[in-house]
């Protein structure tokens, strides 16, 4: 029971953390699929930067681990800028945008990384190696049954998470910005009524997905995967805009989503586990989240309601 | 502060937009504390001229003083610098906030959470819009959703938007055309009440009866040309509507006496839910005949574009009957009934009448490409959608930039409803549905479309007008129902109702009788 | 001079894509001079790989003509695959779940007729029927669940994509695993739809059955979008739900058959592509060349003529950047960036004719 809530958070909250980026983008109009791509992205620059500190400091020193967070974010932030470019600025369809974003974000972190791997560090390889985040945990309140697997082998990016959420529901619900923001996703005409720019709020909404989704990329990149590899690719971005969709494009319900997704995968794992089954059973554990997101959009996708202004690219002249 | 003798001084005005100038060297100078009118038909620029006062647009030529100094208004954030405020025709409202959100939204009341995280003082922010619509008269809820109240309401929280902005200089486009007479009253007392409190305030209307109710000066235009500046007061309405139009106008329609023929549509207890399953028509019943022109009268939002769907397919009734020509067409697909014999000329001509990426031509085909001789077995006669739109461009006088090629998208909205309404005239269908035929429109066109639509009654064919304009109801029906909350509250031959009566079913104060 | 040759809508159509690859090339030029290669070199690297220019030599039984047959047998695939993602898109469908149906048919055909032992005649046909019928049952389930529950179909052609692959890969690796090439196993030669190793003279050579197919499909598929009734319907409803509805189409059905149709394509495109130019099925992965018929189909315009020449610009690419890689050095992901960067400017098309517009409207106006 406590490896599947250990695992299962581990997966959920990076997941949640990238579904959160998500619902900023779409909330200010933009739809958003290139969370795949950005994830990507960000992991393999934070993962470049993890690799190039890394000889610098003890092998068992976190500090690269912090390093590779902050340019994660960074290369996810600076990459969404490409898909803030063509949905803003160059009324291309964003459906198509994302797309392309995910297709170009593979297509150069796997270029990148050979021909990096290959120049600076004179190996053939198409990853770079990473090792797992060391795990904390929290002494008395672990000893705690069931509850106490929360606080139990711990990854500190699950830390950092839950803070980035939590500023994130702030600011998204409490503030100005966040005002803005969700009036941009349902009447932008309006929020240039009241004299602000449309396209900026805009703007910052998908950075601030490209940053989370960097974020998102990178805590999988240094637990599931271990390594930066094209294997990052397999789908997170989606499962978070499908878990984003579940949550009916608020914060609070997403994370519920992104729960059920984290316990079914790795309550799965368990199953395969404990019936001792062969290892390519692994691969209908690996069906699970998906067939649930759909089985689960079966029922959810007729009453949810998108933001109205999702994917209208906002012309100043049109009334 | 200099001295002005004009708070708004707009001189030689210039501004195009691709093929037509929308203001030809208009000069207009408004006074401070008076309600200045702009008066004239869609199209003649008077939404341009002050689209470019309040900032969305910069003229070509001219300037603009305002308070006796020259400025160059960039975006609608310096207007509201220059205490210059706007209400739209249509509404800039963010639906699911509320009223207080939709306010402050831009100028926000903030207070800092534990001391440090600057959050919107929603609280304040409520407190403050209650103030304030009480020292109006412009009393909202300020808790209230957007989506949950009616359009006279949102149009006060527009007002309210303007205020709490301090704005000195009000702009009004168009503000009665989606209210009853009673709110308009109501309305036309607020502006009164505005200026009392020193407000400039400038109307843009085509409505001669406000202006000469309210306004103080007006100044007409005609084509992008500023033809006259009146004193209100010593100005007969005919002298305005002929300088207006550019010519005389003829205020009735030239109408024949009814001839009832058969039922021909018999709606029976129709009942119509909406997406969130509210009941947004309650159990209606009505008859139109052959030879009739039946009209729907309500203020916006009143189920009456969900009747028309209904009857057309494309709402389902969850209860009720329709009937067309003696039989029940309930059940049946779009397609269905519209061989069957109905015409629809729908309210949204751009989303729903049209498929705007379509030629002309494929538009006009609309209706006829599945049958002969449009297709044979599932094969497209290209010829035969040209001809036929080359026919119905000649004979309802279509304009485009080519022909039956044009892309729909690129024709005036008049020429749009023109092709609607030959495309829908020509299925020779028993029922026409028409829904605001004529919004958008200027008067030309409008004259045009009436008489159209009594030709068609004159034919014999069973008319249903949906209009929230209620000088065209009063013009054009032979009977008239008028619906309110999605009831209908009273059915009665045209000539035995007043305006006034109307509108005050429309609102729901008189109730059956 | 760009706005003059960019500036004509009615040539916009390929000027455009024109301009990207172009522009796509230069980049691609930039990087490989930054690595010190010569790019003039490293592209004709990419046409003696696809077997349009000669090689200095060849080995054994091969020639130009034997790399231009593979690269037929590559392009077929594609064709079809595009064929699909532009079908779905005339409606406004975005079928991003091409791989999932290739694999689908391909797996299908694979199991039933590929490890049968049905001669040539029956098993050929059988596999493109199979192909056909399981690539548009997956196509079907996304517009069935679009038409019923609204659930938009990027999302569920993605999730059926996933699921797929590992439905696809327990099978194989369960039942069907070759234990040497961790691959499937190989499909009978009678059912093949490549003829492989055929020999020709003194070449051996893969002669693709399939190519005749596609270009059926592509003259095909242009007649049913241009002149019939069910195409006039996919373009209105692809324009318009609400005026479709309007007009009486159903939009629903024509959203069910549509992805049907593109499913078929697609099942076509994997049945040549599994059963034709590969053989077997690697468990665990998504081809390609399903995610790049949509950056093909954009830059063909979604109009089928325009796909035969952008599927085979793609292709070439792709299929020659093996070659150049071993020839010139520089990484083989040196291609999908190049892709990638045409798709990106293909991205921006609407903005150029936006812009384009904008400024004739200027200059009318002066």
């Amino acid at each position: 029971m406590n490896t599947v809530i250990i695992d299962g958070l581990s997966f959920a909250l990076p997941l949640f953390i990238m579904a959160i980026g998500g619902i900023y983008s779409e909330k200010s109009g933009v739809t958003n699929l290139a969370l795949e791509g950005l994830q990507g992205f960000g992991a393999f620059t934070g993962a470049l930067a993890a690799v190039l500190v890394a000889g610098n400091f003890a092998g068992n020193s976190s500090v690269p681990f912090y390093i590779a967070m902050l340019f994660a974010v960074i290369g996810g932030t600076v990459f969404s800028l490409i898909h803030a470019l063509l949905c803003i600025r160059f009324r291309a369809n964003m459906v198509i945008s994302g797309v392309v974003i995910n297709i170009l974000a593979m297509a150069l972190t796997s270029f990148l990384t050979k021909q990096i791997n290959a120049a600076v560090f004179g190996a053939a390889s198409d990853k770079f190696v990473l090792g797992v985040s060391n795990r904390i945990t929290v002494p008395g309140i672990s000893a705690i049954p069931v509850l106490g697997a929360v606080f139990t082998n711990v990854y500190p990016f699950e830390i950092v998470i839950v803070i980035v959420a939590v500023i994130a529901w702030f600011v998204m619900y409490k503030t100005k910005f966040g005002l803005h923001l969700r009036a941009c996703g349902d009447n932008p005409h309006a929020v240039d009524a009241a004299g602000i720019e449309v396209g900026r709020v805009r703007l910052a909404a998908v950075m601030v997905s490209g940053a989370l989704s960097g974020l998102g990329g990178i805590c999988f990149a240094y637990s599931i995967s271990a390594n930066f590899s094209n294997a990052i690719y397999v789908g997170y971005g989606y499962l978070a805009i499908a878990a984003l969709i579940f949550g009916n494009w608020k914060i609070l319900p997403t994370l519920g989503a992104c729960l059920l997704f984290g316990f079914a995968r790795s309550g799965g794992y368990r199953i395969v586990q404990l019936l001792a089954m062969p290892s390519s059973y692994q691969d209908l554990v690996m069906i699970l989240p998906y067939a649930l997101t759909l089985f689960l959009l079966i029922f959810f996708s007729k009453h949810n309601r998108s933001p109205r202004a999702l994917g209208v690219i906002y012309d100043k002249g049109a009334r | 502060m200099s001295e002005y003798e004009y708070i708004v001084e707009m001189r030689h005005i210039t501004k195009r937009f691709p093929g037509i100038v929308a203001n030809d060297d208009v000069t207009v100078r408004i006074r401070k504390g008076e309600i200045f009118a702009l008066l004239g038909e869609n199209g003649a620029g008077k939404s341009t001229l002050m689209s470019m006062l309040f900032g969305m647009y910069e003229p070509d030529e001219g300037e603009i003083w305002i308070r006796g100094e020259k400025v160059k208004i960039t975006s609608p954030n310096h207007a509201t610098r220059l205490n210059i405020g706007m209400v739209h025709q249509h509404f800039k409202l963010v639906s699911n906030y509320t009223i207080a959100e939709n306010i402050i939204m831009g100028m926000e009341p903030v207070k800092k959470a534990l001391g440090i995280f600057p959050m919107v003082d929603i609280k304040k922010a409520n407190r403050d819009i209650r103030e304030l619509s009480v020292r109006y008269g412009l009393e909202v809820e300020p808790e209230d959703v957007i989506e949950n109240i009616n359009v006279s309401t949102q149009q006060r929280v527009e007002i309210l938007k303007m205020l709490y902005r301090e704005a000195e200089i009000l702009i009004f486009d168009e503000p009665t055309a989606v209210l009853t007479p009673q709110e308009i009253e109501f309305l036309l007392d607020i502006i009164r009440g505005l200026r009392e409190d020193g407000k400039t305030i400038i109307l843009i209307t085509h409505k001669l009866e406000e202006i000469k109710q309210v306004a103080d000066r007006c100044a007409i235009l005609n084509r992008g040309k500023l033809i006259d500046v009146l004193d209100v007061a010593t100005t007969s309405t005919r002298k305005m509507a002929n300088l207006m139009v550019g010519r005389e106008v003829n205020f009735q329609t030239g109408k024949k006496d009814a001839e009832f023929g058969e039922v021909v549509l018999d709606v029976q207890n129709l009942t119509v839910k909406n997406r969130d399953h509210f009941e947004v028509v309650k159990n209606v019943s009505f008859q139109v005949h052959a030879g009739e022109i039946f009209a729907i009268a309500g203020v916006s939002g009143n189920g009456q574009v969900e009747i028309a769907d209904a009857i057309a397919g494309l709402a389902k009734a969850s209860g009720g009957k329709i009937v067309l020509n003696g039989k029940d067409i309930t059940q049946d697909s779009i397609r269905e009934r519209s061989l069957q014999g109905i015409s629809y000329i729908p309210e949204d001509r751009q989303n729903v009448g049209l498929v705007m990426d379509f030629s002309l031509s494929e538009n006009l085909g609309l209706k006829n490409y599945h049958r002969e001789p449009f297709s044979h077995r599932g094969i497209l006669n290209k010829k035969e959608f040209d001809d036929y739109a080359d026919r119905l461009i000649g004979e309802y006088d279509i304009r485009s930039s080519q022909g039956s090629r044009t892309v729909v998208r690129s024709m005036s909205g008049g020429n749009q409803q023109k092709a609607i309404i030959a495309r829908e005239i020509e299925q020779e269908n028993p029922l026409m549905i028409f829904v605001q035929p004529t919004r958008g429109l200027d008067i030309g066109a409008i004259e045009n479309i009436h008489r159209q639509m009594i030709g068609e009654r004159d034919k014999g064919r069973a008319v249903l007008l949906i209009s929230l304009e209620l000088d065209e109801i009063m013009n054009c029906a032979d009977t008239i129902g008028v619906i309110y909350n999605g009831q209908i509250q009273k059915i009665a031959d045209a000539k035995t109702l007043t305006t006034n009566e109307v509108g005050e079913f429309m609102m729901g104060v008189r109730q059956h009788g | 001079m760009i706005k003059t040759a960019l500036g004509n809508p009615r040539t916009q159509n390929v000027t455009i894509p024109l301009f990207a690859i172009l522009i796509a090339l230069l980049v691609g030029a930039v990087v490989l001079l930054a690595l010190g290669k010569n790019p003039l070199g490293a592209y004709y690297n990419l046409l003696q790989g696809s077997g349009l220019a000669p090689k200095e030599s060849y080995a054994g039984h091969k020639s130009m003509l034997t790399d231009f047959m593979s690269f037929l047998s590559y392009l077929t695939p594609m064709i079809f695959a595009a064929l699909a993602v532009a079908v779905a898109l005339r409606s406004g469908l975005f079928n991003i779940g091409v791989s999932g149906q290739m694999l689908a048919a391909g797996f299908v055909a694979s199991i039933t007729v590929g490890y049968s032992a049905l001669p040539a005649p029956l098993a050929k046909p059988l596999v493109v029927l199979i192909g056909l019928i399981a690539g548009a049952a997956v196509g079907g389930i996304i517009g069935f669940l679009k038409y019923r529950f609204n659930i938009n179909e990027v999302v569920s052609s993605i999730m059926l994509n996933y699921i797929l692959q590992y439905v696809c890969s327990f099978f194989i690796n369960t039942s069907f695993v070759n234990p040497v090439s961790r691959q499937s196993q190989p499909v009978s030669a009678a059912s093949r739809l490549t003829l492989v190793d055929t020999v020709v003279g003194d070449l051996k050579m893969d002669i693709p059955l399939g190519i005749l197919m596609a270009l059926a499909a592509v003259a095909l598929v242009k007649f049913l979008l241009d002149r019939t009734k069910f195409g006039y319907e996919m373009k209105a409803v692809g324009f318009s739900n609400s005026a479709s509805r309007y007009a009486g189409i159903h939009v629903g059905k024509n959203i069910v058959m549509t992805m049907i149709l593109s499913g078929a394509l697609a099942g076509l495109a994997g049945v040549t592509y599994y059963v034709g130019y590969f053989g077997s099925i690697q468990p665990r992965t998504l081809c390609d060349t399903g995610f790049d018929a949509i950056a093909v189909s954009l830059l063909g315009n979604s109009n089928p003529v325009g796909i035969i020449f952008s599927s085979f610009l793609i292709t070439l690419i792709d299929k020659g950047s093996t070659y150049m890689s071993s020839a010139a050095g520089v990484q083989a992901e040196i291609a999908d960036v190049i892709t990638g960067v045409i798709l990106l400017f293909c991205a921006c098309t609407a903005y150029i004719k936006y812009r384009v517009a904008r400024a004739e409207e200027k200059e009318e106006n002066q």
